[in-house]
């Protein structure tokens, strides 16, 4: 019961701190998209080794970036995506690649983990470590600083989409909602998933209001702008006609 | 018959749009040479040189045509020189703030200026409000003197004569020239497109002026800078399609074309649909509705098909089989209309949605609107701009030196064309500074296309030079 609260509470506190920095993590989420991953040869213990492109080429894969002595993020961030697969499998199949950004990890520390997050004898899951720690990182625009004083990583719980040809198709950061999930799965299978924008009382002529409760696109005042254009002309023409008529006439 | 300050603001028009139009296809070339890894521009100034190339162009073959249909309006209806002067005083000013805001404030934004990218300053900070100021000076300009135009039109003939209604009866009363036809359809369209341009600059100036309280809507303002940017692109062209029906039999020596009831009806159709075609530029907009797509495709095709089909068909028949006096002049109109034919099927088959997912923003897009505008629009005014010249000067022509011409303008323009079309059924994307190495074709093309761009820029440099004496001298006689 004290675990749970302290974990729902840790949770609580995390997502905050995620939504006040929601615009940073926003514009952080554009980096390097559609970028290639940069193909960092991977050790799984006790498999031979192995690299991003052997993954990627086979399926497309969602990769997760933790350390094993993390004592913040990391773990929830795990918990969180295991559950939210596991709850309701997602239609189309792949992997997720969980790799250590900490030069001390070892591949059985990362198979440690995965034991004790009761995903060593998922197929679908895979713990690794790279000896090319920078080079992954640059090639995902992510950006962790050590903290000598906590002797942690300062770091974003950052999911990444890769799809099938090795290019970075969506980033999220923090504990993300199933919906988005959805989008990070549908971008690594090349599915294009449209986004609409929120109502906004600063927009007084939009062509249409989206509706998020119904999900429905409305016709907005903006159309009769499209239209305005070619009813001035034709007023024009009409007055300009009447006018010279008249002056014929008189 | 036209007056002498008519004649003399004509020949202004001809050497300020000459002028620019040389200056503009040295940008182009610049483009090409650095696309093609021949010269080393710094990516702002590439896009610097081609949002003042794309503006340029548009603005003044746009001109080009006006100054054309006033000119021979003049023939029909006493046109104001007044309305004329106010342009093209407003375009001066207009096109030396574009050209000073682009090459010394470094705006880049493309001659489309999509929003926001307007409001995403990355140039001097003043360059963002001075463009909404030059574009809204040109708006007016423009729309001043097609209104002008319009109701001079109108002082002569009844709205349904000036759109050739009675043409659908037997034996009409009154005959409409189709000079007058397409003129008047034209200025319809083009003061729709310039009203569309006010509005747009409107919503602008709104945004920019509330300082966040008020903000545009995307969908809306990319349906409207389509709606002005396409139409106007198209229009011109149908300014210089009133100049060809008024002069290429006239100056073959043939008897002067006359509306039919299938002319007047061709024409008609092509206002209705040239004011929706641009809704094919927002295929990749999912949030637009699927029936504007729709709309956007079938019109992209009925607006193209009945002036295409009347026009070829007009020429067509002057030419096949028939003694015709062949002068550069008709010479380039009849090329001019290959040229504006080839272009327009290179946009449909871009219109086509099914095809537009593989073409969207490739270089099949420049392929096809320089294929009616350097190969076709800008013959046609070239053409008018060299009938003008001989009009009032010595009518000595060195048929050696027109071959000339016209052998390096089709070589030319078809190499520099080529290219385009390769590359877009390569899939080379456009508007890059730079192509990364994975486009393997993407820099040869470039540079074999800057090549063509050089041949085609020598007989404009002589057209230039000949067709710019004669006006000066015409500017500076008394009669």
């Amino acid at each position: 019961m004290y675990k749970s609260f302290v974990f729902f509470a840790l949770i609580v506190l995390l997502t905050h701190s995620s939504s006040a920095q929601s615009f940073s993590d926003a514009m952080k989420e554009e980096i390097n998209i559609y970028q290639k991953i940069y193909d960092a040869p991977l050790q799984v213990a006790g498999k031979p080794p192995a690299s991003f492109k052997e993954f990627y080429s086979q399926q497309p894969f969602v990769l997760a970036l933790v350390f094993t002595r993390c004592v913040g993020i990391c773990s929830p961030f795990l918990v969180n995506l295991k559950e939210t697969i596991q709850l309701q499998p997602f239609e189309k199949d792949f992997k997720i690649i969980v790799v250590s950004f900490d030069p001390w990890d070892t591949a059985d520390e990362m198979e440690l983990l995965a034991r004790n997050l009761g995903l060593k004898s998922d197929p679908k899951w895979i713990f690794a470590v790279t000896d090319s720690i920078d080079q992954m990182n640059r090639s995902l625009g992510f950006d962790p600083v050590w903290d000598s004083v906590r002797m942690q990583f300062d770091h974003d719980a950052l999911l990444v989409g890769i799809n099938g040809d090795g290019y970075i198709t969506k980033k999220l950061i923090g504990l993300r909602e199933r919906n988005e999930l959805n989008q990070l799965v549908a971008s690594i299978h090349n599915v294009f998933s449209p986004t609409y924008r929120l109502p906004n009382p600063n927009i007084l002529f939009s062509c249409f209001n989206y509706d998020p409760i119904s999900g429905k696109n409305k016709p907005g005042l903006g159309l009769a702008f499209l239209a305005l254009p070619a009813v001035m002309a034709v007023g024009v023409l009409l007055i300009v006609s009447m006018s010279v008529r008249k002056r014929k006439i008189l | 018959m036209e007056s002498i300050k008519i004649k003399k603001i004509t020949s202004v028009w001809i050497i300020t749009v000459l002028v620019l139009f040389v200056a503009s296809i040295v940008l182009g070339i610049l483009m090409r040479l650095n696309q093609g890894g021949a010269l080393n521009q710094a990516p702002i100034n590439f896009y610097s040189n081609m949002t003042i190339h794309g503006l340029t162009m548009i603005g003044i073959w746009f001109v080009a045509g006006m100054a054309g249909i006033n000119f021979l309006m003049e023939r029909y209806v006493k046109t104001s020189y007044k309305a004329n002067l106010t342009a093209f005083i407003l375009t001066v000013i207009g096109v030396v703030m574009l050209w000073v805001i682009t090459l010394v404030g470094k705006f880049h934004v493309a001659w489309t200026f999509l929003y926001p990218m307007p409001f995403k300053i990355m140039w001097a900070k003043w360059a963002t409000p001075a463009f909404l100021v030059a574009m809204s000076i040109l708006s007016i300009g423009w729309l001043i003197w097609s209104i002008s135009m319009m109701t001079q039109i109108l002082k002569k003939y009844s709205i349904a004569q000036a759109f050739a209604w009675q043409h659908f009866t037997k034996d009409p009363s009154v005959k409409t020239p189709p000079f007058i036809l397409i003129s008047m359809i034209t200025l319809v369209g083009v003061i729709t497109c310039l009203f569309v341009a006010v509005v747009l600059m409107a919503l602008y100036f709104a945004e920019f002026l509330s300082k966040g309280s008020f903000v545009n809507d995307a969908l809306l303002m990319k349906n409207l800078t389509y709606f002005f940017g396409h139409t106007i692109a198209n229009e011109m062209l149908y300014l210089g399609l009133a100049v060809l029906y008024e002069l290429f039999a006239e100056v073959g020596g043939k008897a002067k074309w006359q509306t039919s009831w299938y002319v007047a009806l061709a024409w008609n159709f092509t206002l209705i649909f040239i004011l929706t075609a641009f809704f094919h530029h927002l295929y990749m907009d999912f949030v637009q509705p699927e029936g504007f797509q729709i709309i956007g495709q079938l019109a992209s095709y009925m607006a193209s098909l009945p002036a295409a089909a009347v026009t070829v068909f007009s020429v067509w028949v002057a030419v096949y089989r028939t003694k015709i006096k062949w002068s550069l002049t008709n010479l380039l109109f009849f090329i001019g209309v290959a040229g504006w034919v080839i272009g327009g099927f290179g946009a449909v088959i871009d219109a086509t949605i099914s095809n537009n997912v593989v073409l969207h923003n490739t270089l099949w897009v420049p392929a096809h609107f320089h294929s009616y505008n350097v190969m076709g629009n800008v013959l046609f005014s070239l053409a008018f701009f060299y009938w003008f010249s001989i009009q009032f000067t010595e009518k000595v022509v060195n048929e050696r030196l027109s071959k000339l011409v016209l052998s390096l303008l089709i070589i030319g323009g078809a190499g520099f064309l080529l290219a385009f079309y390769l590359g877009g059924a390569d899939s080379i994307p456009r508007r890059y500074s730079n192509y990364p190495a994975e486009f393997t074709s993407a820099k040869p093309l470039a540079l074999v296309g800057a090549a063509f761009a050089t041949v085609y820029l020598i007989p404009i440099l002589i057209l230039f030079v000949t067709i710019t004496k004669r006006c000066i001298k015409v500017l500076f006689s008394s009669r």
